[in-house]
C-alpha cells in the first residue's frame, strides 16, 4: 500500500513561553514503523498532535503524502489515532464503537458489518462485539481503539503511548502483536513513546527527542550502538559515560587520555579535541586479567557483581577514579573475578564513541568526576 | 479551525441572553433608580446615558437610611435581626441533622436525605399555607397550646407578631440551608476523626478541634444560600403577618414597586440592598469564584 | 470506661431526637394541609370532618376556573421554562467549559449573577428592562414570566452541567473527530450522550424551581390569566378561600414529587449504563436560591 509518507518540516509548537516543540524536521516513510522516543515533557505527544490536528502548529509544515494538512480540521485528514487512555466511548459497545468512523461514511449495512468483523478479527476480538467497555480488560480495550482506527485504512496511524497502563508481561505480548500487525498491514505506524525497550523492539526508526528537539534519528541499532549526543547515549541503554581528553588523531581515530593512561577510540566524533565524554555501552566493556595490561586497556577493581539471570552486570571501579559497568553473558563457565578482583578492564577501539556537542541538560552521573584530572593531562 | 467556530455556535444564544436578561435588566434597574421622573404621569423614566444620571432617588433613600432616625434604617435594622435569629435557628437545628446524616447515618443515610429533600420539592407558598392553617385562631397550634395554658385563648399568631415571621423565615428556608452543609460533611473523611481519636482527644473534643473547622466552608456555604433569599423576601411577612411593622427590606421595596410613582424608589432601594449584599459577600465570592475556575478547567 | 461509653451514647441519643423531631415538624404541617384539603366544612384550621367535596364535585378544584387556569398556567410555564433553559443552559455550559479564551471567565460571572442577587432584585430589574424598553416578543405576561423564569433558573442548570463537563475528558471528542466525525457530529453522537445524566438532572431541578417559582413570576404577570399557583396561593390564604385552595397546592407538590422520583430513577440508570462515577443526587450539586 503506497502512500502514509509524512514530512514535517521546522514544526514549532508553544505553550505560554515554554517551546514545546522547537523548529524539528521529521520524515516517516511509507509503511515504517516510526517511533518518536523520550522523556515527558519533550514535545513527542504534541508533535503527534499536531499530526492528527489537534494542536494548531505555531510555524512549520506537515505534509501527507505531498499535500500540507496544517489548514484540515482533524476530522478531514486520513490519519488515525491510538488515544493513551483510548477513549473508547463507553455508552456504545465494542461493535459500535469500531463502526463508529464507519458509520460517518455511509457505507452500505451489508459492507459495514463485512468490515467491522474484519476489523475484530484482526485484533482477536470477535467474540467480544456486544460487550460494554467496561466489561473489558485493558489491553482488550487497546485492541479495541485498533480495529476503530484500523477499520478506516488510514494512511498513517499514530499510537499515543498506547501500552503504558498495562503490565509487564501484558505489555510485551502486546508489543509483539502490534509489531506483527503493521507488518500484515502495512500501514505507516508512529508511534510515541518513552519506554527505551519499546522503541528499541518494535520500531523501523526512532527519533529521539528532548526539550522540543531532535537528538537523534536512526535505526533502532544505531540509536543504540552509535548515539550521537550524550542524551541519547544516556537515555537508550546504560550508558557509560567516560570523560576523557580528546589530544589527537588520525583517520577516523582519536586518542585520547584518561588520567595517564591512553586510549583509542574509533567511533562517533573523531575529530573532537578538548574535554569531550565517551561512551561505550557495558556489552563492550571486557574484563580481564589483572596482570594482562595491553592497548585500550585501563586498570580497575571489581566493587559489585549483580546477577541478572541472563548476564551478570559487573560494577568496576577505574584506578581513576571513575565507575564503568561491564556485562557478562552467562555462558555456564563461573565466572573469573569477584568482588574485589583487580582487573583490566579493555574498551575496545571501535566501541569506543566520542560523543558531540554538550550545552544540553543531561542527567547528571556519579561517574564523571574526572575534570580535575584533566588538568593534568599532557599536551599533543 | 471548525471546533472553535462551532463552540462559539453553542455559546452564542446563552451568551446573548445573559447579556440581555442579566445585564441590561440590571442597568435598567440602575437606569430607573438614577433617572427622573415623567412630569406628566408620574411614572419613572429610564436614564440610560450616564450623563443624564441623577441622585435624587438614591440620595432619598440614603437619607431615609440614616443610622437609628432614617425610616428606612428601621426596617433594615429590623431586617438583620429577624435574619440572624433565623439563621441561629438554621445553624443550631440544621447543622445537627445534617452532620447526623452525613456522618452518622449510615444505612438509614438514604432515606433520610429522601426526607430533607422532600421539603425543597414541596413548594413554599404550600409550606406556608399549611402554617396559615395552624396558626389560626382556630387551629391546632392554639388546640394545642392553650389547655396547656401557654398561651391565652384565641391568640393571634398571624396578627403581625415577628415571632411568627421569623419562624416562618427559619422554616422556609431551613432545608436549603441543610443540603449545602450536608456535601460539605459528607467530603470529609472520617479518617481525621479516628486519627484525632487516636491522638487522645475526646469525643468533644475532637468535634470542636477537627470537625467544626472542617465545616466551616459548608457553613458559610448554608449561610449564603439561605440568608441571601431572606433579604429579598417580602412573601413570608405578607403570609404569616400582613402588617408592615414587622416587614423587612424586601416588603419595603415591594410596595414602593406597587405603586406608580415610587417606583424609582424601589429600584434605588434596591440597588443599595445589592451594593451591601455585594459587599458583605465580596471574600465568599472571591474564594468561591477561585475555586470555581480550577473546578470549571 | 463504662461511663464514657454511656456519655458517648446519649450524645448519639440526643442528635438521633433532634433529626427524628426536625422531619416531623418539616413535612407534618405539609401532610396536615393535605388533610384539611378533605375537610367537610369550609374552614382550613378546623377539622369538620372528612369529605370529597373538595376533590370532585361542583366546588371543587377541578371544577373552578381559578384553580384549573392557575394549575393550567404553572405547567405551561414550566414546560417553557424547562424546553428553553435546558437546551441554552446546557450548549452555554459546554462553551463555558471548554472554550480556551478570554471570554469564559466574565461570561460565567455574569451568567451566575441570579444566583447572587436576591430573586426580588433580578425580578424588579427584568420589570423595568420589560416596561420600559421596546423588546419584539417579551412583553408583561407570560412571554415575561418565561423569560424570566428561565433567566433565574439559568444558572443553576449551568452548575449541574459543567460540574458534569468538568469530569468528561475532552479525549472523547477528540477520539470522535479523530475518526471522521465533525464538530457537530462528535457534539451530538458523543458528548450528548455522555452529558445524559446531567440534562436530565437539570430538567428536574427547572421544572421543580419552575413550578414554586413566585418572585419573578408575580412581577413580570399581566391579567389575570397568567396567574400561577404560587401565586394564587399568596393572593387567597389570607382571604376566606377554601380547602380546595389546599387541594389545588397539594397536586402541585405532588406533582413535582412523582417528577423528581421518576427522574431520580432514570437518572441512576443512565448513570449506571455508563458507569461514569455517580455524581451526589442534583439537589447537592446545586445550592439553589429558588426563592418562592
Amino acid at each position: 500500500m503506497a502512500g502514509g509518507h509524512i514530512q514535517i518540516t521546522d514544526l514549532s509548537k508553544v505553550f505560554g513561553d515554554v517551546p514545546a516543540v522547537n523548529h524539528i524536521d521529521l520524515e516517516m516513510v511509507s509503511g515504517e514503523f516510526f517511533s518518536m522516543l523520550g522523556p515527558s515533557g519533550c514535545g513527542k505527544t504534541t508533535t503527534l498532535r499536531m499530526i492528527a490536528g489537534f494542536e494548531d502548529p505555531d510555524s512549520g509544515q506537515i505534509l501527507l503524502d505531498g499535500v500540507d494538512i496544517r489548514r484540515t480540521p482533524p476530522h478531514k485528514r486520513p490519519v488515525n489515532t491510538v488515544f493513551q487512555a483510548y477513549m473508547i466511548f463507553p455508552h456504545l459497545n465494542v461493535y459500535e464503537n469500531v463502526a463508529f468512523g464507519l458509520r460517518r461514511q455511509r457505507v452500505g449495512k451489508d459492507e459495514l458489518r463485512r468490515r467491522v468483523g474484519a476489523a475484530l478479527e484482526l485484533v482477536q476480538l470477535g467474540e467480544l462485539a456486544k460487550r460494554k467497555p467496561q466489561q473489558l480488560s485493558g489491553g482488550q480495550q487497546q485492541r479495541v481503539a485498533l480495529a476503530r482506527a484500523l477499520i478506516l485504512e488510514p494512511a498513517v496511524l499514530l499510537l499515543d503511548e498506547p501500552l503504558g497502563a498495562l503490565d509487564a508481561k501484558l505489555r510485551h505480548q502486546l508489543q509483539d502483536e502490534l509489531k506483527t500487525l503493521q507488518e500484515t498491514v502495512g500501514i505507516t505506524f508512529v508511534y510515541v513513546t518513552h519506554d527505551q525497550e519499546e522503541a528499541l523492539t518494535m520500531s523501523d526508526r526512532i527519533a529521539v527527542m528532548s526539550h522540543g528537539s531532535v537528538e537523534q534519528i536512526g535505526t533502532p541499532r544505531e540509536v543504540y550502538d552509535e548515539p550521537a549526543t550524550e542524551f541519547v547515549a544516556d537515555f537508550l541503554g546504560v550508558s557509560n559515560l567516560l570523560s576523557a581528553g580528546a589530544v589527537s588523531g588520525g583517520a577516523g581515530e582519536c586518542l585520547l587520555q584518561v588520567g595517564e593512561f591512553t586510549l583509542t577510540a574509533r567511533g562517533g566524533d573523531t575529530a573532537a579535541r578538548g574535554q569531550v565524554k565517551c561512551v561505550v555501552r557495558p556489552e563492550r566493556v571486557n574484563l580481564k586479567p589483572a596482570d594482562a595490561p595491553g592497548p585500550n586497556r585501563l586498570p580497575g577493581t571489581v566493587e559489585r557483581l549483580v546477577y541478572l539471570g541472563s548476564a551478570i552486570r559487573a560494577i568496576v571501579r577505574l584506578a581513576t577514579g571513575q565507575t564503568l559497568q561491564s556485562l557478562i553473558p552467562s555462558d555456564g563457565r563461573p565466572v573469573a573475578f569477584e568482588q574485589g578482583s583487580a582487573v583490566q578492564v579493555e574498551l575496545p577501539a571501535d566501541a569506543l564513541r566520542v560523543l558531540t556537542g554538550g550545552g544540553r541538560a543531561v542527567t547528571p552521573h556519579a561517574e564523571d568526576v574526572l575534570s580535575d584530572q584533566l588538568e593534568g593531562a599532557a599536551d599533543a | 479551525m471548525t471546533p472553535r467556530r462551532y463552540l462559539l455556535a453553542l455559546g452564542v444564544p446563552g451568551l446573548i441572553w445573559v447579556v440581555l436578561f442579566v445585564t441590561l435588566a440590571l442597568y435598567s434597574l440602575l437606569a430607573i433608580a438614577l433617572g427622573g421622573l415623567d412630569p406628566l404621569l408620574l411614572t419613572p423614566v429610564p436614564a440610560w446615558n450616564p450623563l443624564d444620571w441623577s441622585t435624587t432617588n438614591v440620595h432619598l433613600v440614603a437619607q431615609s437610611l440614616q443610622p437609628f432616625s432614617g425610616d428606612t434604617w428601621v426596617v433594615f435594622q429590623r431586617t438583620c435581626i429577624y435574619i440572624l435569629i433565623a439563621l441561629a435557628g438554621c445553624i443550631l437545628i440544621g447543622y445537627p441533622v445534617a452532620y447526623f446524616t452525613a456522618v452518622h447515618a449510615g444505612r438509614w443515610r438514604g432515606t433520610i436525605l429522601a426526607l430533607l429533600v422532600l421539603p425543597l420539592l414541596v413548594s413554599y407558598m404550600l409550606r406556608m399555607l399549611a402554617w396559615v392553617g395552624l396558626l389560626s385562631p382556630q387551629g391546632w397550634v392554639n388546640a394545642v397550646l392553650v389547655p396547656l395554658h401557654i398561651v391565652l385563648s384565641n391568640f393571634g399568631w398571624l396578627d403581625g407578631r415577628a415571632i411568627t415571621v421569623v419562624s416562618g423565615l427559619m422554616y422556609g428556608w431551613i432545608p436549603y440551608f441543610i443540603i449545602p452543609v450536608y456535601a460539605a460533611l459528607a467530603r470529609f473523611d472520617t479518617r481525621y476523626l479516628e486519627a484525632s481519636r487516636d491522638l487522645g482527644a475526646g469525643t468533644g473534643s475532637t468535634f470542636f478541634r477537627v470537625t467544626l473547622p472542617m465545616s466551616r466552608q459548608g457553613l458559610l456555604a448554608g449561610t449564603v444560600v439561605v440568608a441571601l433569599p431572606m433579604f429579598g423576601d417580602f412573601f413570608t411577612n405578607g403570609l404569616l403577618s400582613g402588617v408592615s411593622s414587622t416587614g423587612m427590606v424586601g416588603t419595603l421595596i415591594n410596595t414602593y414597586a406597587e405603586s406608580q410613582t415610587n417606583q424609582a424608589v424601589a429600584a434605588a432601594l434596591a440597588v443599595w440592598l445589592t451594593v451591601f449584599l455585594a459587599i458583605l459577600l465580596l471574600p465568599y465570592l472571591r474564594s468561591s469564584a477561585r475555586a470555581g475556575r480550577e473546578v470549571g478547567r | 470506661m463504662s461511663s464514657r461509653l454511656r456519655h458517648v451514647c446519649w450524645g448519639k441519643v440526643g442528635l438521633v431526637t433532634i433529626v427524628v423531631l426536625y422531619i416531623l415538624w418539616s413535612l407534618a404541617p405539609v401532610a396536615i394541609a393535605f388533610l384539611f384539603s378533605f375537610n367537610a366544612g369550609y374552614s382550613r384550621s378546623t377539622w369538620q370532618g372528612f369529605s370529597l367535596q373538595w376533590w370532585t364535585g361542583s366546588k371543587s378544584v377541578f371544577n373552578l376556573p381559578i384553580y384549573t387556569d392557575a394549575i393550567r398556567h404553572s405547567m405551561l410555564l414550566a414546560v417553557l421554562s424547562v424546553a428553553i433553559t435546558v437546551p441554552l443552559g446546557v450548549s452555554l455550559s459546554i462553551f463555558l467549559s471548554r472554550w480556551r479564551g478570554i471570554t469564559a471567565r466574565p461570561a460565567s460571572f455574569l451568567a451566575t449573577v441570579p444566583l447572587v442577587v436576591p430573586e426580588l432584585v433580578l425580578a424588579l430589574a427584568l420589570f423595568f428592562l420589560v416596561t420600559k424598553v421596546n423588546l419584539p416578543i417579551v412583553t408583561l405576561g407570560t412571554s415575561g414570566q418565561v423569560v424570566g423564569q428561565v433567566t433565574f433558573i439559568l444558572p443553576l442548570v449551568i452548575v449541574i452541567t459543567i460540574g458534569r463537563l468538568s469530569s468528561i475528558p475532552t479525549g472523547y471528542e477528540e477520539a470522535a473527530q479523530d475518526l471522521g466525525a465533525s464538530p457537530p457530529q462528535s457534539f451530538r453522537l458523543v458528548l450528548v450522550p455522555l452529558l445524559q445524566p446531567a440534562i436530565l438532572a437539570s430538567a428536574i431541578v427547572a421544572f421543580a424551581v419552575s413550578i414554586d417559582d413566585f418572585v419573578i413570576t408575580q412581577y413580570m404577570s399581566s391579567t389575570s390569566s397568567t396567574q400561577s399557583v404560587p401565586m394564587l396561593i399568596y393572593t387567597a390564604t389570607r382571604g376566606g378561600a377554601t380547602p380546595a385552595l389546599n387541594a389545588m397546592a397539594t397536586i402541585m407538590a405532588v406533582t413535582t414529587i412523582l417528577i423528581a422520583a421518576i427522574g431520580f430513577v432514570l437518572y441512576r440508570l443512565l448513570a449506571r449504563r455508563e458507569q461514569i462515577a455517580d455524581a451526589p443526587a442534583p439537589a447537592l450539586a446545586v445550592t439553589p436560591e429558588g426563592a418562592r
